[in-house]
C-alpha cells in the first residue's frame, strides 16, 4: 500500500516504455535466429562499434580538457562556457551539412587549409575514401558531442570541495597530484553518467550519418541504426526489423550500462 | 548561481527547434461538410501549378474537395509518411503521388487498386513508354504517369562540336579537353545511394547488360556488366575527379555549371538550371542521350511520378476523377509552364507552347522514348541496395570488378529467391 502513489507514474512508463517493447519483441519473435546468419548485421554492428568506441574515447579526452579550462577562473569565464556549448546546440542535420561542405573535396575548408601549410599536396576526397569517411564521420561527431561531456563533467569538477584542494596544497601536493588524487577519482560518477550517455547515443547514430554520407563509400559507414530504418521502412521487413530493433536497444543497453559501470568502478544498477 | 540559469536558458532554447512541430498550412481548415475529399501528397508546389490545378478542378466538381498536402521535398520522406499512413491502415491519403520505383513494393503489398479498366491499352499508347511499362507489376497497372523524368548527357557545346556517341567518345573528348583540376572530363552521380544505381543501369544498359534477362534470371555477372563496370571504375582519376564518389546530382551539377566539367550525366532539371539567367555556361550546353557501347543502343534510367489510387480510399471514383483531371492534357501543361515538370503525354512534346518555352524537348523527347525503368520488383529496395554497396566497393578500389558484380549477383539471387 506505502508504494500505491507509484501506480499512475507506473502505468505511464509502463504503457509508453514497456508495452511498445513487448509487442516489438513478439514480433520479432521467430526472427531472431536470423540475426545470427545475417552478414550485413555483422558488418554494421562492427562498424557502430567501432565508431562508438573511437568517437566516445576522443570526446572523453577532449571534453575532460575543456571542463579543465573552463573551471579556471578566468576573465569572461561565463562567455567562454557558452561559446564551448554551441556545437552542441546546433541541430544536427544542419551541422553535419556544414561539414559535407568542409570536407568537399573541390570547395572544402579542410583540404585548402591543409593545402596551405603544406600537409597535404593533392585535394583529398574525404568522404569518397571509405577510411577517411569514417574518420570525417568521427571528426564531425566529436565536434558536435564534446561539449555536452565537457558541462557534464565541469559539473563534476565544481562539486569536488575547494577546502579539500586548499587542504592537498597546504600539504604540498602540485595541481597533477590534486588532480589524480583527488578530482579524478571523485569525478568518476560524473564520468560515468557522461560515458552511458554518449556510448548510448554513439550506438544509435543515425542523422549524422544520414546527411554526412548516407552509409557509403561501400558501406563504411553504414550503421546500425541505418540498417533498422532500411530495414523496417524501405524493405518493409516488419518481423525481422522489430527482431533487429528488440536485439540493437537490448545490446546498445547492456554495453553501455556496462562501460559506465567500469568507468565508475561499481555496477550501475 | 546566474551563470547556471543562462546555460539552462541557452540548453532550452537549443532544444525548442527539435521539439517543435512543422506546421500544415495546407491541410487546414477542413472540408465542407457533405463533400468528399480526396486527399494525396506531394513535394512543395514550386511555381504554383499544383494549386491552380486543384482550384480548376474543384471549380469544375464542386462536390469533390481535393486537400494537396504539400510534403518536404525529400522523397525518401514522403516514401516514409505515404507507408506509415498505409501501416497505420487508415486511410490519410486517397491518392497516392509515388515514383516509379514504389509501384511494385507497393503494389505486392496490396495497398493500391489495379487500374486496368480505368486505362485501357488505347489510354496508356497516348503517354510515353517507359513510363507505362514502370507503371504495371505482374501484368497489372498501377499508376497513371504524371510527370516524366530521365537520365542524359550534357556536353559543353562552345567546346566540343559533335558530342560523344559512345564510351570510347566520352573518355577520348574529355582527355583531349579536359585540364584538371580545373577542368574535368566527366562528372555522375557515384555516392552510395539510388542515383548511383541509375547512374550504373545506364552505362550497363549501354553495354547491352542487364539485371535479370527476358526469363528472371539474374545476369548481372555477365561479361557486358564487367565491361561496364571496368569502364566506370577507370573514369575516376582519368577524367572525373575522385571526389565523384561523393557526388549527388548537386555535387555534380555545381562542378559542370561553374565550367570545371566538360560533360555531366543528369537529370533534365540541370538544362533548366544551366539556363537561368546569370549562369556561366547558359548557352553553351547540349544534351544527348546516355553513351552506349559501338553496335549497342543508348539507355536512359527512368524516374518519374505518377497517381495510384490508395485501396483504402473511401471513394476510389472521386479519386479517379481527380486523377484522369490531373493527368490530361491541359493540367500536365500547367505544371510543365508553371513547375518545370516534364510532361508524360507524347502530344505535348509538339505542343507550341511548350516548345516555346522548352525549345530543348525535341532532343529530350529522344532521350525519354529510350529511358527504361529499374528491375521492377517488389524487393527493389534490397536490390538497390545489393547494387549500390559492391559498385560503390569497386569504384573506391575495395572490391575487384568481377568479384563486386559475382556478390551483387548472389546476393540478388537470395533476395529474389526468396
Amino acid at each position: 500500500m506505502r508504494h500505491l502513489y507509484l501506480l499512475p507514474a507506473a502505468i505511464l512508463v509502463f504503457g509508453i516504455l514497456g508495452l511498445p517493447l513487448v509487442l516489438t519483441v513478439s514480433r520479432g519473435s521467430g526472427h531472431f535466429a536470423a540475426l545470427f546468419s545475417d552478414a550485413t548485421l555483422g558488418s554494421v554492428a562492427l562498424t557502430t562499434l567501432a565508431f562508438a568506441a573511437v568517437s566516445v574515447t576522443l570526446e572523453m579526452a577532449i571534453g575532460l580538457g575543456f571542463a579543465l579550462l573552463l573551471q579556471q577562473t578566468i576573465r569572461a569565464r561565463g562567455l567562454f562556457r557558452a561559446i564551448a556549448l554551441i556545437p552542441w546546440a546546433l541541430p544536427t542535420a544542419v551541422m553535419a551539412m556544414s561539414w559535407r561542405w568542409i570536407f568537399n573535396d573541390v570547395y572544402g575548408v579542410a583540404n585548402d587549409m591543409l593545402l596551405k601549410v603544406g600537409l597535404l599536396h593533392e585535394p583529398i576526397a574525404w568522404l569518397g575514401r571509405p577510411g577517411t569517411a569514417f574518420f570525417a564521420l568521427v571528426a564531425a561527431d566529436v565536434w558536435k558531442t564534446t561539449p555536452f561531456v565537457t558541462i557534464i563533467l565541469l559539473a563534476g569538477l565544481q562539486s569536488v570541495p575547494r577546502d579539500l584542494h586548499e587542504a592537498m596544497s597546504v600539504d604540498g601536493a602540485g595541481p597533477v597530484r590534486r588532480f589524480f588524487s583527488l578530482a579524478l577519482p571523485l569525478l568518476r560518477p560524473a564520468m560515468a553518467v557522461a560515458v552511458t550517455f554518449r556510448m548510448i547515443q554513439a550506438l544509435g547514430i543515425f542523422d549524422l550519418v544520414w546527411v554526412l554520407t548516407g552509409g557509403g563509400p561501400a558501406d563504411s559507414t553504414r550503421t546500425l541504426a541505418q540498417y533498422v530504418y532500411e530495414t523496417l521502412f524501405r524493405y518493409l521487413n516488419l518481423g525481422y526489423g522489430a527482431a533487429l530493433t528488440a536485439a540493437v536497444v537490448l545490446g546498445a543497453f547492456l554495453l553501455a550500462s556496462g562501460v559506465g559501470a567500469a568507468v565508475r568502478g561499481k555496477p550501475v544498477l | 548561481m546566474t551563470r547556471t540559469i543562462v546555460l539552462m536558458t541557452i540548453l532550452a532554447v537549443a532544444c525548442l527547434p527539435a521539439g517543435g512541430c512543422g506546421k500544415d498550412d495546407s491541410r487546414g481548415g477542413g472540408p465542407a461538410k457533405g463533400k468528399t475529399v480526396v486527399r494525396f501528397l506531394e513535394g512543395p508546389d514550386n511555381g504554383g501549378g499544383w494549386k491552380e490545378i486543384v482550384s480548376r478542378f474543384e471549380a469544375a466538381h464542386p462536390e469533390i474537395d481535393v486537400e494537396l498536402v504539400e510534403g518536404p521535398a525529400s522523397t525518401n520522406t514522403r516514401e516514409e509518411m505515404y507507408t506509415a499512413s498505409f501501416l497505420s491502415g487508415d486511410s490519410t491519403y486517397d491518392v497516392i503521388c509515388m515514383d516509379i520505383i514504389w509501384v511494385p513494393k507497393l503494389a505486392a503489398q496490396g495497398w493500391l487498386l489495379p487500374l486496368d479498366d480505368r486505362l485501357p491499352p488505347n489510354e496508356r499508347e497516348k503517354f510515353l513508354p517507359g513510363d507505362i511499362q514502370g507503371s504495371i507489376y505482374e501484368g497489372r497497372i498501377y499508376r497513371v504517369p504524371m510527370r516524366s523524368d530521365a537520365g542524359m548527357l550534357y556536353y559543353r557545346s562552345d567546346v566540343v562540336t559533335t558530342p560523344p556517341e559512345t564510351f570510347e567518345d566520352l573518355v577520348r573528348l574529355s582527355r583531349e579537353h579536359q585540364k584538371p583540376p580545373g577542368m574535368w572530363g566527366f562528372v555522375f552521380q557515384a555516392k552510395q545511394y539510388e542515383g548511383l544505381v541509375c547512374n550504373f543501369l545506364e552505362v550497363l544498359w549501354g553495354h547491352g547488360g542487364d539485371v535479370f534477362d527476358g526469363t528472371g534470371r539474374v545476369i548481372l555477372d555477365g561479361p557486358e556488366a564487367v565491361r561496364a563496370l571496368t569502364w566506370m571504375c577507370g573514369l575516376v582519376r582519368d577524367v572525373s575527379p575522385e571526389g565523384v564518389t561523393t557526388y549527388q546530382e548537386e555535387e555534380s551539377r555545381h562542378v559542370f555549371h561553374e565550367g570545371h566539367a566538360l560533360f555531366m550525366r543528369n537529370w533534365p532539371y540541370a538544362w533548366t538550371k544551366a539556363q537561368e539567367e546569370g549562369s556561366p555556361i547558359r548557352g553553351k550546353v547540349g544534351i544527348v542521350p546516355m553513351v552506349h557501347a559501338p553496335g549497342k543502343s543508348s539507355a536512359a534510367t527512368l524516374g518519374g511520378w505518377g497517381f495510384g489510387i490508395a485501396k483504402s480510399a473511401k471513394n476510389p471514383d472521386a479519386a479517379w476523377k481527380f486523377i484522369s483531371f490531373a493527368t490530361a492534357e491541359a493540367q500536365q501543361k500547367t505544371l510543365h509552364l508553371r513547375n518545370g515538370a516534364i510532361p508524360t503525354r507524347r502530344s505535348l512534346f509538339q505542343d507550341p507552347e511548350v516548345l516555346a518555352e522548352s525549345p530543348h524537348y525535341p532532343d529530350l523527347y529522344k532521350v525519354l522514348l529510350a529511358a527504361r525503368p529499374r528491375p521492377v520488383h517488389p524487393r527493389y529496395p534490397e536490390i538497390s541496395d545489393a547494387i549500390q554497396r559492391h559498385v560503390s566497393a569497386a569504384l573506391v578500389g575495395r572490391e575487384a570488378v568481377e568479384e563486386a558484380l559475382k556478390h551483387t549477383a548472389a546476393e540478388i539471387r537470395k533476395i529474389v529467391g526468396r
